[in-house]
This record gives C-alpha cells, sequence and structure tokens, in this order.
C-alpha cells in the first residue's frame, strides 16, 4: 500500500464546510493527509480547491466541520492561527513576493522577526534554501528584476526558511509562461523527494503521476474522487473526472 | 504584412517634385516652431510696447526703487518684528513669513486629522466608515472659499465679546477677538530642560540603532520604540521638576475690554487654519485611503502565510509600500495648502497676497514688480517642492527589469 | 461503465453566520471597543443631524420683515430664512434686471434641449450634438444672456448657433424615427435615389435654408443690453465656470501635445507655461489680469472685469487640464504608437484617431475631478469684487434688513455647491467603474 503507511497524521479533516455569504464553497470535505504524503488536487476552477487549502492555514475560516493541522485543533475564526502556520508554508499563484524588499531580505524577514534569528544565522539560512532552488546568485536583486520561474523559486525558498512541516502550494505554476513551469516543478519534485509533506492545487499531471501519493479530483465544493495516480489516470470512477481528465490531458 | 509595407512605402518623405519641401518633416518642424516662436515674441513685445505706452501716460517706474520706501502702513499680524515705517521689502518679508506660518500650522493638523479620518474609512465599523466618507464628501464638495468664509463670519466672528469669552482650562480665551494661550515664559535653568530634551531625543535614537543592532547579532527583540518615546517624555520631566520648575507661562488675563498677556491670534487666523486644515485633511484622508488600499491583498495573505508578527507586517510590508502611494500626492496637498492660504485675503488675514499684491499694490502702483516678486516666491516654493519630490520618487521607485 | 456524478445540494449556512442580527454583531459589535465607538459614532450622528434638523427647520423662522424680528422670536437657536428667501432672485440671477430674467432662463433651457439627446438611446450622432453644444451653443447664449446690439456677424453667429439646436432636435428625432440621421433621410428624400452628389447638394441646400431662415429670425429678435456689471448670483457662476470648462479641454490638449512634442520650441513654451500657471495659486493670476491686463492692452482698449475674470480663470484651468491628459497620455502603451506607424498614420491622424481617444476615455474621472475643482474654484472670482453665488450669499448680511445674517445663507448656498459637485462625482465614479469593469475583459 502506500509509502507512508502508519505515519502520523499531518492533517485530518472531517465534514469540512465553508460558505462565502449564501455560496457553499465547500460540502462536507473528509481528507487525511500522513507525513512526508504528497497530495495533488485537481480540478476545474470555482470547484474550491484552492479554498480548501486556504482553510488549512486559516487564510480563510471555515464555519462547519474540524480540521488538525499537525495534531492541532484549529479553532474557528482564527484565534490560533498563528500556531497553525508556524508548522505550514504557503506558495502562491501570483508569488506575492514583497517587491519593496531584495530576494535576501524576502528570505531573512520572518526567520528575523517572527524567529527570533539572529541576521547571520537567517542569511545562513536563506542561502542555503535559495541554492536549493538554484538562485543564490540572485539574492540582492529585487523580485521584479526577476524572470516569474526564477520570483516563483525565491517564494519556495522563502516560505521553506520559515521551517514548515506541510507545503501547500496553490496553483503555483499558472501564473506562468510555459517554459518557466519546469524549472518551478523541478524545484518541487526535489522538495518532496526530501521528504516534505506537500499539498498541491495544480493541473500539472505530469508532476502529479511523478510523485504524487494521491490525486484528488474536486468539483462544485465536493471531493469527487481520489486515488493513487495510476488508478485515478486509468480508470477514473466517475464522468465527471473522465471528462475534466479528458480536457486537461 | 505585404499590405503594411505598401502602405509604409505611400510616406510622405518619398514625394518628388515641386511639393516635397512642403511634405519634409524636418522643413515643416523648423517652419512650426519659427511660426510658434515668432508669434509668442511677437505677443510678448506687443504687450511689452503697451505695458511701456501705459506706464509712461501714468508716470510709472517699471523698477524695483520703490522696495526701500517706507510703506506706512501698519498690518494687523505679523510673524516677525514689524512696524508702520518699514519698508515695502520688509511688507514683503512680512507676508511671506505669515502665509509659511499659516502653511505649516495647517499642514500639521490637516495631516493629523487626515490620517485619522482616512483610517477610520477603512474601519470595520460601519458606523465609524460612513461617518468618515460623510465628513471627507461634505468638505470634498463645497468650496474652500466658501468655508473660510463661513467659518470667519458664521463662527469666529459670532463669537462672544472677550467680556463674555470661552474660557478652556482658565488658560485658552477664545472671543470675538481672537483665540488666546498661555506664553511660554522660561527662567533660568530652562535651558537644562532643553539639553535634557535633546539628549533624550539622541539617546532614543541611538537606543533604537543598537537595538537593531542587537536584534540582527542576537535574534532577541526589545521595545525600543515605546522606551525611546517614554525616554523623550520622562527625561526632561524629571530634569524640569528637579531644578524647581524654571519655566512658567504667562495666561492672557482680562483687562479692560480685551485680553493681554499670552500668546494670541486674530479670528481671521483661526478661521483660516480651522478652514485650510478641514478641506485639505479631507484630500489627505483619501490619499491615506487609496495608499493603504493599493498593497494588494497578496502582500497581506503572504505576510500572514510566512506568519510575521502583525507590528511587523505593518512596519516592514504595509507602511514601505503605502507610503511609496501616499507620500508624492500628500507633498502636493502641502503645495496646495500652501497656495490655498493665499484665500486670506477674503476675510482680512495679512498673507503674502493680502499684505503685498493687495495692499503695497494698491499703495504703490508698482504692479509689475510686485506681481513678479509674488510669483517668483510661488514658483520657488513649488519648485522646491518638486525637486524633494522627484528625488523621493527616484529613491523608492521600485526595481523592475 | 462510469459512475455518474452527483453533486450534494448546496445547504444555507448555519444560521449565526448570516442574517441582520450576525450583520450587526459584524459590523458595529466585534469586541468592546468596537461597541464603544459605534455607540459613540451613533451618538455624534444623532448630534449633528439634529441640531441641523433642529437649526434649519423645527427652530426655524419662516416669516419676518427683518433679522431682528427672527432674533427676537428665537434668538440663534433656529434659522431666519425669510432673509434667504427675500434674496433668492439675487442668489440665482444676481441684479439681473427682473422683468428680463427669462432670458437667463431660455438660455439654459436652450442647453438643457441641446444635451438631453445626448442620454437618450438609439441617437448615434452623440459626438456631433456634443461638439456643437460646446462650439454653436454659446453664440446663442451669448446673445440671450448679453443683449444689446448686434451687427452682421455677431447675428450670423447666433444664427448659426439657433441652426444648430434646430438640427441636433432634427437628427435626433430622425435618428429615433428611421435610425438615420437627418441628412441621410433628406438627401434621399430630396434628391431621390442613391446620387451621391445631388444628395449632398440636397443636404447642404437644405442647410442653407436653415440658417437663412434662422437669420431671418434672429434679425427680428431686439434684446436690451444688460450689462456685465449686473450679472451674478448663480447665473455667473455657471457662465464662469461654462466657460472655464469649455475652453480647458481643447487649450488642455493643445497644451499637453505640445509638452510632449518632438520640436523643442513648442515643447519649452507649453512646459514653461503649464508649470507657471501650476505652480502660483489661482488668485494672484486674478489679480494678476485684474491689474494688470489693463496695462497690457493698448490705450483706449477696455477689457470689462467679468472678461479678465474669464481669461485668468481659462488659462488657470487649461493648464492643470493639460497636466490630466499628459497623464492620460503618458498612460498609452508604445505599441499603440508603433501600430499607427506601422499603419502610415501621420502624427495628427495618430493623435487624434489613436492616442488622444484612448487618452481622454482613460482620464475621464480624472478630468471630472478637474472641472469640480474648475466649478469650486469660481468662488476665486468674488475676491476681485464679482457678485457670484457666494459672494451674492455674503451680501445679505450686509443688506440692513438683514445685518449679520450670514450663516443662513452660507448653508444654502454650500448646500447648492455640494448637490453639483457631489453629482458630478458620483458620476464620474460610476464612469469609471464602468471604464474599468470594460478593461478587465
Amino acid at each position: 500500500m502506500s509509502r507512508v503507511e502508519g505515519a502520523r497524521k499531518a492533517i485530518e479533516i472531517v465534514k469540512l464546510n465553508k460558505w462565502f455569504g449564501q455560496f457553499h464553497v465547500l460540502k462536507d470535505i473528509d481528507l487525511t493527509v500522513r507525513e512526508r504524503e504528497i497530495y495533488v488536487i485537481c480540478g476545474p476552477s470555482g470547484s474550491g480547491k484552492s479554498t480548501l487549502i486556504r482553510c488549512i492555514n486559516q487564510l480563510e475560516h471555515h464555519q462547519e466541520g474540524d480540521i488538525l493541522v499537525d495534531g492541532v485543533l484549529v479553532e474557528k475564526g482564527g484565534k490560533n492561527q498563528e500556531t497553525i502556520r508556524r508548522t505550514t508554508g504557503m506558495v502562491f499563484q501570483q508569488f506575492n513576493l514583497f517587491p519593496h524588499l531584495t530576494v535576501l531580505e524576502n528570505c531573512t524577514l520572518t526567520p528575523t522577526l517572527g524567529l527570533g534569528m539572529p541576521r547571520a544565522e537567517a542569511e545562513e539560512l536563506a542561502m542555503f534554501h535559495l541554492k536549493r532552488v538554484g538562485i543564490e546568485d540572485q539574492a540582492l536583486k529585487y523580485p521584479l528584476q526577476l524572470s516569474g520561474g526564477q520570483q516563483q523559486r525565491v517564494a519556495i525558498a522563502r516560505s521553506l526558511c520559515t521551517r514548515p512541516k506541510i507545503m501547500l502550494f496553490d496553483e503555483p505554476t499558472s501564473a506562468l509562461d510555459p517554459e518557466m513551469i519546469k524549472e518551478v516543478l523541478d524545484v518541487m519534485v526535489e522538495l518532496a523527494d526530501s521528504g516534505m509533506t506537500m499539498i498541491c492545487v495544480t493541473h500539472e499531471m505530469g508532476f502529479a503521476r511523478q510523485v504524487a501519493d494521491k490525486i484528488l479530483f474536486m468539483d462544485q465544493g465536493e471531493i469527487v474522487e481520489s486515488g493513487p495516480p495510476g488508478e485515478f489516470f486509468l480508470n477514473p470512477r466517475y464522468d465527471r473526472t473522465e471528462q475534466f481528465l479528458s480536457h486537461i490531458l | 504584412m505585404a499590405a503594411t509595407e505598401q502602405t509604409g512605402s505611400r510616406s510622405s518623405t518619398e514625394r518628388t517634385g515641386p511639393g516635397r519641401l512642403l511634405y519634409d518633416a524636418t522643413v515643416r518642424a523648423i517652419f512650426l516652431q519659427a511660426l510658434t516662436a515668432a508669434l509668442v515674441v511677437g505677443l510678448f513685445a506687443w504687450l511689452i510696447y503697451n505695458t511701456m505706452v501705459n506706464l509712461q501716460e501714468r508716470n510709472l517706474s517699471a523698477g524695483f526703487g520703490f522696495l526701500d520706501v517706507s510703506a506706512g502702513f501698519g498690518i494687523s499680524f505679523t510673524l516677525i518684528p514689524y512696524e508702520e515705517g518699514d519698508t515695502y521689502l520688509r511688507v514683503f518679508f512680512v507676508g511671506i513669513a505669515n502665509t509659511l506660518l499659516v502653511a505649516a500650522v495647517s499642514i500639521a493638523l490637516a495631516t493629523i486629522i487626515g490620517l485619522f479620518v482616512g483610517l477610520a474609512r477603512l474601519s470595520d465599523n460601519w458606523i465609524v466608515a460612513k461617518l468618515s466618507r460623510a465628513y471627507i464628501e461634505l468638505l470634498r464638495n463645497t468650496p474652500l472659499l466658501l468655508q473660510i468664509i463661513a467659518w470667519f463670519f458664521g463662527v469666529f466672528n459670532l463669537l462672544p465679546r472677550p467680556r463674555d469669552s470661552v474660557v478652556m482650562a482658565e488658560a485658552f480665551v477664545l472671543n470675538n477677538r481672537g483665540f488666546y494661550m498661555p506664553a511660554p515664559v522660561p527662567e533660568l535653568g530652562f535651558g537644562y530642560v532643553m539639553a535634557a530634551f535633546v539628549v533624550a531625543l539622541l539617546g532614543a535614537i541611538a537606543l533604537y540603532r543598537w537595538e537593531d543592532a542587537r536584534r540582527d547579532r542576537t535574534g532577541k527583540s526589545f521595545p525600543a520604540i515605546s522606551t525611546g518615546l517614554a525616554m523623550i517624555v520622562l527625561v526632561p520631566l524629571v530634569v524640569h521638576l528637579a531644578l524647581g520648575r524654571p519655566l512658567s507661562w504667562d495666561p492672557p488675563v482680562l483687562q479692560g475690554f480685551n485680553f493681554v498677556g499670552g500668546v494670541s491670534v486674530p479670528p481671521a487666523f483661526c478661521a483660516l487654519i480651522v478652514a485650510l486644515s478641514a478641506y485639505t485633511s479631507a484630500f489627505i484622508a483619501e490619499i491615506v485611503r487609496s495608499g493603504i488600499q493599493s498593497v494588494s491583498k497578496g502582500q497581506l495573505e503572504a505576510a500572514g502565510a510566512l506568519n510575521l508578527p502583525p507590528t511587523w507586517t505593518l512596519r516592514r510590508v504595509i507602511l514601505p509600500q503605502a507610503l511609496r502611494v501616499i507620500i508624492p500626492p500628500l507633498i502636493s496637498q502641502y503645495l496646495n495648502i500652501t497656495k490655498n492660504s493665499s484665500l486670506a485675503i477674503a476675510i482680512g488675514f495679512p498673507d503674502l497676497v493680502s499684505v503685498w499684491m493687495n495692499t503695497s499694490l494698491n499703495q504703490s502702483g508698482r504692479a509689475i514688480p510686485i506681481v513678479a516678486m509674488t510669483m517668483a516666491f510661488y514658483c520657488l516654493v513649488s519648485l522646491t517642492v518638486s525637486l524633494v519630490m522627484n528625488s523621493y520618487n527616484r529613491r523608492v521607485q521600485i526595481k523592475e527589469r | 461503465m462510469a459512475l455518474v456524478f452527483e453533486s450534494k445540494p448546496d445547504r444555507p449556512p448555519p444560521r449565526d453566520e448570516t442574517g441582520l442580527a450576525v450583520w450587526v454583531r459584524r459590523n458595529l459589535f466585534r469586541d468592546v471597543p468596537n461597541a464603544l465607538m459605534t455607540l459613540l459614532g451613533f451618538y455624534i450622528a444623532y448630534v449633528v443631524v439634529a441640531a441641523v434638523l433642529d437649526w434649519a427647520i423645527f427652530n426655524a423662522v419662516w416669516e419676518a420683515d427683518t433679522r431682528r424680528e427672527c432674533l427676537d422670536a428665537v434668538g440663534r437657536s433656529g434659522a431666519c430664512w425669510p432673509g434667504v428667501v427675500e434674496w433668492l432672485p439675487n442668489l440665482v440671477y444676481g441684479l439681473y434686471p427682473k422683468d428680463a430674467v427669462w432670458r437667463i432662463n431660455l438660455g439654459f433651457l436652450a442647453l438643457v434641449l441641446w444635451l438631453i439627446p445626448l442620454w437618450m438611446p438609439r441617437v448615434k450622432s452623440k459626438v456631433a450634438v456634443g461638439l456643437t453644444a460646446v462650439t454653436l451653443y454659446p453664440f446663442l447664449a451669448s446673445y440671450f444672456f448679453l443683449g444689446g446690439d448686434k451687427g452682421i456677424v455677431w447675428s450670423a453667429l447666433i444664427s448659426l448657433g439657433l441652426s444648430g439646436l434646430v438640427w441636433v432636435w432634427a437628427t435626433t428625432i430622425s435618428e429615433r424615427v428611421t435610425g438615420q440621421s437627418i441628412a441621410e433621410l433628406l438627401g434621399k428624400t430630396l434628391a431621390g435615389g442613391d446620387n451621391d452628389v445631388l444628395q449632398r447638394r440636397a443636404v447642404r441646400g437644405a442647410g442653407l435654408v436653415l440658417f437663412l431662415a434662422a437669420y431671418g429670425l434672429v434679425s427680428t429678435w431686439s434684446l436690451a443690453e444688460v450689462r456685465t456689471q449686473f450679472w451674478g448670483g448663480l447665473f455667473l457662476t455657471l457662465v464662469i465656470s461654462g466657460i472655464g470648462i469649455t475652453f480647458s479641454l481643447p487649450a488642455g490638449i493643445l497644451l499637453a501635445l505640445g509638452r510632449r512634442s518632438n520640436l523643442p520650441v513648442i515643447a519649452v513654451l507649453s512646459t514653461l507655461f503649464i508649470e507657471l500657471f501650476r505652480s502660483v495659486p489661482l488668485i494672484t493670476i486674478l489679480f494678476m489680469f485684474n491689474t494688470m491686463l489693463p496695462l497690457f492692452m493698448p490705450e483706449g482698449m477696455e477689457v470689462n472685469q467679468l472678461a479678465r475674470a474669464i481669461v485668468a480663470v481659462c488659462l488657470f484651468a487649461a493648464a492643470y487640464m493639460a497636466e490630466v491628459i499628459r497623464g492620460g497620455l503618458q498612460a498609452i502603451p508604445k505599441g499603440q504608437y508603433e501600430a499607427a506607424a506601422s499603419l502610415g498614420l501621420g502624427y495628427w491622424q495618430t493623435t487624434t484617431q489613436v492616442v488622444l481617444p484612448q487618452a481622454l476615455k482613460i482620464m475621464i474621472p480624472t478630468i471630472v475631478g478637474n472641472f469640480i475643482g474648475l466649478f469650486k474654484d469660481t468662488t476665486l472670482v468674488s475676491i476681485i469684487g464679482l457678485f457670484d453665488l457666494m459672494n451674492m450669499a455674503r451680501a445679505v448680511g450686509e443688506d440692513t434688513d438683514w445685518l449679520g445674517l450670514f450663516i443662513e445663507p452660507f448653508f444654502v448656498v454650500s448646500l447648492t455647491y455640494f448637490v453639483f459637485c457631489f453629482a458630478m462625482s458620483s458620476y464620474s465614479i460610476r464612469l469609471e467603474e464602468k471604464l474599468s469593469a470594460g478593461r478587465e475583459r
């Protein structure tokens, strides 16, 4: 079975429901992600996949159901969001780098000001992760001086500098030109191989096939089906999944 | 592609024959410029000629000689010393000082009110947001001059006579002669208090720098800002008390029909300050609001996802980006306050335009030098401000490819 | 065979998530400080609204002959409206002769008639209607307002204005009924068939007939002259700001193009003009024109005070408008110029057909903002002695019967300005939203 059989649960979601006003975005979501597992979530736009991972690190607040992150129950209304966010890192579709700070400053911001790390140590940590994503030579440039792919790699490094246990990726390659997608995916593959727990909202099915333990397909706020990539691609159980796959493959 | 090239080849420069010269871009450019220059020069020559004739007719000279002549009129409120016998040049400087005083006070007040209202406009609280919106719309959509005059005739001029003054805390007095407040009278030893203040200020700056360096070294933080502020307040206070309070106040006192002592400003000054700062604060509030809203939601989400503490999110992420958007229009509002202070003339406050372009001009009849000097002052202010702004913009420009 | 996915039905959100009570809790009473602010806010709102209503309505005096009577009745706790009512004609029309006020009304009625088609659906010639309103209407209005001896040239211009109004409505009706402009309709009915040349001739002939008829009509008019000294109140405010607005847009466009021009002489002159007029206060420009224009003019040539003020306002407004338009021009991407150049368009073609329409469109909100500023700034003409709306309001308190009655007229006048400015700014915000929605798509 799974390569992580018996590992601790990194994330456990039970009967999660969320509304935007009157609109029911997430319906009875159940999901368990174990440590070192790689999940890929796909689905048409508006299916609630981004909202789901944004609920995990409390960028959105849910109304019903329970979310446990690294064994800690998420309290409603974001009351313990700081604790939750200490264990999670997030990478956004639009990078969201701080344009007025250099690449290095982007990476050392939270370590120095949030984690109380001496600057020298924070810079060492930042350079380690920048090297890992292959842009240590751009450390003193400003984000908007870099290409989209480079910016997204900086964003990944910046997130890693906060030493998360779980990485959340919200369509990390959707805003990139085709030739830059690979450089970002390579970094994500390396990260997956290193044993990071990851939940990725993405339509990069090649990436999913290569590293995912499980693929989730969402539509209209529900998880339609989930399964290991082989099964998922070869024998989708639902018509809706088949239809979606025929569009993107 | 072929179609474009074909159209392109029909361009005017390739025409031949006698019409060619007319269509040649360079020739046309020179001709157009020469024509414009000739028109402008001609217009000015005509105006100058007319002016010379008119001046001769009226026995006036256009020179600056009158500046040394005694102006011979009094000025109701002066920031720098002035007496009736002083020269016209002195009047010019009195006007400039008064204009700058009004501008400085209004800028300070407008900034504080504007910042407050702008933040209130973004409040989650429905009624607070709506009230500040109402404040902004009411003030922005009525003419400033009307507001100045309404404050003057409708409020400050209708205040009670000195005998029935509104007195606050037995020190601040408001009546139809103006606003009175106690004047500080430093005594022997007050210099030490001032010195203590300067030392505390420098100390606070040093503390802030030391804290920054220590945090870099050890990662530990320390509330340097609040400690520094406490120092700035407490150190001079302690010295002041220890030296037996070497600063006394000279309060305004009712004597006969009027108040004497203290510092006083006329009703026109009050009306001008209140109207200018209220009016401009509405614009500043909108600038503050749009500056803060210009920081995209993604930036805040990223700071949140990185678990950056809220105070640091404000200081390192929101403020640097918002200020970049806020400061240029804010400075141009400051410039507007300076220019709008010229409306003082409508309620008889002696600012530059009022004492110089109006009273002095009417008295001396030297329209040309007086108008030129007034314009030169405002141009100088604008030029300085735009130089400052350009260098600021260059400094904070986000580096892009 | 694949299973059919059926999504679960939507549920309404939990009860404690919606409804008025939740809204109130979220937006007014989230926590203790928030609740305190709410109470304070409502208290302030209540105090202000109650005070204004008490003063303006409940305690107000509506019938009195002098301010003394008002003061005796309610003191200062209530407004004294009779003074404002008595002065209302002056506040609106200034000192314009009472028996000639209909001319002002007629003039503004003509403007309204001219502008109505702009808001009517299915009218295609809106640009032409707008342009004629700006170029031809002033001739018509000038005669209504000013009157006096016409002369041949002015008569011709007035007739042109009158013909313009007739054309606007003829084409509006024709376009709404038949979908064709009046020129097309006339051409086809008069010349028949599809002979273009004949049709054009017929239209020109019809235009000439219209003009001659208008001229005949105009020459029978004889309105007594009302000198500008008697102009005042809201009327004067609208005239000055109307002229300023009409002048500032084309002049601002020219100055902005001049400043961006490749020709150094023109660029420098435009820049100098713009920077000079923008760096000094309007009041100094008004003063300058008021005191120096008589010096600048040849002997014996009198420029009346209203004209001096209008010249000052126009030049000032043009300089500000130039900077707004320059902002719009700078926002046009380089690709647009390159595309125009690749089509072989020259400078003027590129500017008028490609660049300017886009630049003006994106700057509409700012342009309207500038108009509002200009409208408010016209109050400054009161300082050089013209009796605009605001100065007229001040004059109420200097009338012996109503001595000291300042707050009431200022209140009414502020309200008037507020209604005008707020309407304009709301309109521009709506337009901005509409335009930015168009950009996103």
